[in-house]
């Protein structure tokens, strides 16, 4: 059986700029954790826009079960089951949080199973009930983090790909993210993490990528990563130091 | 890493001599001749020696139109569709000295642009405000409403019009003058925009249209360039106007701020090569020309407006960096347009 | 007395720029185009207009029926056609405004080739008579074309509002990274907008069609004067277009009165100036930058 999603040997990058990814391979199972970490401008968001379909590989790969997926738009990969959460989060201001969660379930047409997928979130993320008919705009960073959260479960992805959730969050309310995330699997949905703050990334999930200039440098159980003194000062340096 | 990409394109088109310096010295060199002696060589060669020299005294009056539009719309990267309002400041200063004190137009050039200058100046201290479509509209508006004051200002003719007393000269020459006096504003516009390119202050203005926000934190006092250029972009479409509208001996307003005037200064230096020196001269040649057959062909109609316009989308679609541009990307630019 | 008349003048005359304006800033909200083009478009329609009168007598509030979908139609294809090309690229917004440029040059052109640049109306019955309430006189075409107005206005309301296709124009408008991450086919979306917005620029034509007199380069005082409407409202707002609209006409009727006709069309530059001098960043909007 094939895994849930593939990337192999892709090369990307944006416009007539320089490759940003250069000839990626990894692969991910249905109901793992996953964290890919790595210096800045290592192609960690680049590979999350190529896989969800924002950006189109230049070569290589992406498969999904087995298909192929290259060239699909974003509304195509979300219907065959990848969410997207960038990391600027990415609300509809003007619009309550019921609307943007609704705007979640676009893609949804059965009003019965809108409204239970609504539930579902309201009971995952019980703050967000109390500010339903607020505007989505009026809200806290954190608050708005739950909402883009909130809304990609609103289709039940197979597979959710979250970038820098704790971005502008102050710690505190940046555990209570990674607790939400950490939630997910049994929920039944994959996570593909994108983290800065390496720690906290890897602790949340169980299996760690580690990128570098674009191509995949290590991959392992996420507490090993943790636990390797090479790797840490290799290529999480920065990263892990500035958490000290 | 893109910032340094960009920076180092940025000196690349500047700086750095290049190979071909010898053989872009010919051409201008030649070209600036050639200029200068056309009428000369024209007169044994046409039998309508006039019309020629009114055709080559309009591609010398879209040469500096294009090449001056180039500045703020090339090198600045801000598109303005109202320029037509130096044109009308250049024609009208120049039109109403004549009118009212006897003096000259021809005498009166330097005048002339200053004036449209300093109207470019205000105009681009208000303007400039605004970035991207904000400008492009904010231009637009400038041009109606300066179109609106001439056309009801009794002082200067309103919407009727301004006559000028007819310039006295040997008929069969009395385009000679004219050519000249537009000679001079091509070539000053031609050479401030090659001096324009290989300054600081080009530089400053180049790095605006690649990422303002970088450029200010760069150093630059992106306001005050950016200002300066539209200023500067004025002056020589001012003596153009000024020349052209002598030549006409009747100025109206409707000539001088005819939306079409400021498309074709746009659409030149599009076509040419925005933001090289060259472009807007290679786009000013090629439109004429184009323009001259289609006249002669199908004579003159509406349908010119439409080809303009054609033109204009296809170069959009396909090569939006113009003939100049899209020449050197591809590395296949003959040294001899290499003017930047 | 006098200046409820003015004011009442001015609001019919507003219901007409506020539906003309809504279609520009619509195309403006979901794709970030200002549509130099816009009022070149309405002109086409006038001509339709114009033709179907003089040939099959068509009320031109009736042509409405063949304007709108005729120009949905063009809407789309020429977005279709046009405008995919151009994403992507570091200056989109520019290329766009260029592009429809060249667009209302084409649009002109054609108009003048085929009908030469002489002053043309449509006139029903009604264009010369008028309704009198009291005092109160209001030309009766300017009434016709103002409830019209009003009434697509109100449509355009509810399919923003109520339907999913509008839905997802109001989400492209808001927030067009977040619509796409919903599952929304922005470019989808895109083209019925253009479509929506030509339509309305196709209701437009024929409603001006029996209140002014027009000729093919009229076009620019139109979309010149409607930029001006939808930038005091803010770029991209539809509700502050049509705030915008009845504001300015309202103002231009006072002018009229007061200097005289001429001078009209000043308060709308004057404003668009005003505007851009106090509030550049706050009524584009920072979403504009290139």
């Amino acid at each position: 059986m094939p895994a849930l999603l593939e990337v192999e040997n892709v090369v990307a990058g944006y416009g007539t700029g320089p490759d940003i990814l250069t000839g990626l391979t990894l692969s991910i199972e249905e109901g793992n954790s996953y964290c890919i970490v790595g210096p800045n401008g290592a192609g960690k968001s680049t590979l999350l826009r190529t896989i969800t379909g924002f950006l189109e590989p230049r070569q290589g790969e992406v498969r999904l079960d087995g298909a192929r997926m290259n060239g699909s738009r974003p509304d195509q990969m979300l219907s065959a089951g990848v969410c997207f959460v960038p990391q600027d989060a990415s609300l509809f201001p003007t619009m309550t949080v019921r609307e943007n969660l609704a705007m979640g379930g676009y893609l949804i047409d059965d009003r019965g199973l809108l409204k239970e997928r609504m539930d579902m979130v309201y009971q995952t993320f019980p703050a967000l009930a109390d500010r339903q008919g607020q505007n989505a705009g009026t809200l806290s960073g954190g608050e708005q983090q739950m909402v883009t959260l909130g809304r990609a479960l609103m289709i039940e992805p197979k597979v959710v790909m979250i970038d820098e959730p704790s971005l502008g969050l102050a710690p505190m309310i940046a555990d209570q993210i990674f607790e939400k995330i950490t939630g997910f699997k049994d929920l039944g949905i994959t996570v593909l993490l994108v983290e800065q703050n390496a720690v906290k990334g890897l602790e949340t999930v169980d299996w760690g990528f580690v990128l570098d200039l674009g191509s995949l440098e290590f991959e392992g159980p996420a507490d090993g990563i943790l636990a390797d003194p090479r790797i840490r000062e290799l290529y999480l340096g920065k990263a892990m130091s500035r958490e000290k | 890493m893109a910032v340094v990409e960009r920076r180092e394109e940025l000196v690349g088109t500047s700086r750095g001599r290049k190979p071909g310096s010898t053989s872009r010295r010919v051409t201008l060199i030649v070209s600036l001749g050639l200029v200068l002696l056309f009428p000369l060589i024209a007169y044994p060669i046409f039998d309508s020696y006039a019309y020629v020299m009114q055709l080559g005294m309009l591609l010398l009056m879209w040469i500096a139109m294009s090449s001056s539009w180039n500045i703020l719309g090339g090198f600045a990267g801000y598109i303005s569709l109202g320029h037509g309002v130096f044109y009308a400041v250049g024609g009208y200063t120049a039109g109403l000295a004549l009118a009212h004190w006897g003096i000259s137009p021809f005498l009166f050039l330097p005048v002339a642009g200053f004036a449209a200058m300093v109207v470019g100046f205000f105009a681009g201290l208000i303007t400039l405000r605004t970035r991207g479509p904000a400008f492009i509209v904010a231009t637009i508006a400038m041009l109606f409403l300066f179109l609106l004051w001439f056309d009801n200002w009794e002082f200067i003719g309103a919407s009727s019009g301004l006559d000028l007393p007819l310039f006295q000269f040997n008929i069969q020459f009395l385009k000679v003058p004219f050519y000249y006096a537009m000679a001079v504003s091509a070539i000053g516009a031609v050479y401030l925009s090659y001096r324009v390119a290989h300054s600081k202050f080009g530089l400053g203005l180049r790095a605006i249209s690649q990422d303002e926000t970088k450029a200010e934190v760069a150093g630059i006092n992106t306001r005050w360039y950016k200002v300066w250029a539209f200023a500067l972009s004025a002056f020589f479409i001012g003596t153009a106007g000024a020349v052209y509208g002598y030549s006409l001996t009747h100025l109206r307003p409707l000539t001088f701020f005819a939306i079409a005037v400021a498309a074709r200064m746009v659409l030149m230096a599009i076509i040419g090569g925005r933001g090289t020196v060259a472009g807007p001269v290679i786009g000013a040649i090629l439109i004429l020309g184009v323009n001259e057959v289609a006249i002669r062909q199908l004579g003159e109609s509406a349908l010119n407006i439409v080809f303009t316009g054609l033109i204009l989308l296809a170069a959009l679609l396909f090569f939006p960096e113009g003939i100049v541009g899209s020449l050197r990307k591809a590395g296949r630019l003959p040294a001899f347009l290499d003017w930047d | 007395m006098q200046w409820v008349q003015v004011l009442v003048l001015g609001l019919l005359l507003g219901g007409v720029y506020a539906m003309m304006a809504s279609g520009l800033t619509l195309l403006f909200g979901v794709m970030r185009v200002v549509n130099l083009a816009h009022a070149a478009f309405i002109l086409v329609a006038s001509y339709i207009t114009y033709v179907l009168f003089e040939n099959l007598a068509m009320d031109p509030m009736i042509s409405l029926v063949v304007t709108m979908p005729l120009m949905f139609i063009l809407g789309v294809v020429l977005y279709l056609l046009l405008f995919p090309r151009l994403e992507g690229n570091p200056r989109y917004v520019e290329m766009t405004v260029l592009l429809t440029f060249g667009l209302a040059l084409i649009v002109e052109g054609m108009l003048t080739f085929v009908f030469t640049g002489i002053f043309r109306s449509v006139r029903p019955e009604y264009a010369s008579s008028a309704i009198n309430v009291g005092e109160i006189f209001m030309p009766t075409s300017q009434f016709y074309a103002s409830m019209i107005s009003f009434a697509l206005l109100i449509v355009l309301w509810l399919v923003l509002r109520f339907t999913k296709t509008g839905t997802a124009i109001r989400a492209t408008m808001q927030n067009r990274a977040a619509a796409q991450i919903v599952g929304v086919n922005v470019r989808r979306v895109s083209a019925i907008s253009f479509g929506i917005g030509m339509a309305l620029a196709g209701a437009a034509g024929s409603l001006l069609s029996f209140m002014f007199p027009f000729f093919p380069a009229r076009h620019w005082q139109w979309v010149a004067l409607l930029l001006a409407l939808i930038v005091l409202g803010g770029m991209g707002s539809i509700k502050g277009a049509v705030i915008g609209a009845l504001l300015l006409a309202v103002a231009s009727a006072a002018v009229t009165t007061l200097i005289g006709p001429t001078w009209s069309p000043i308060t709308f530059y004057l404003t668009l100036f005003l505007i851009l001098l106090l509030r550049p960043q706050g009524l584009f909007g920072a979403k504009v930058r290139l």
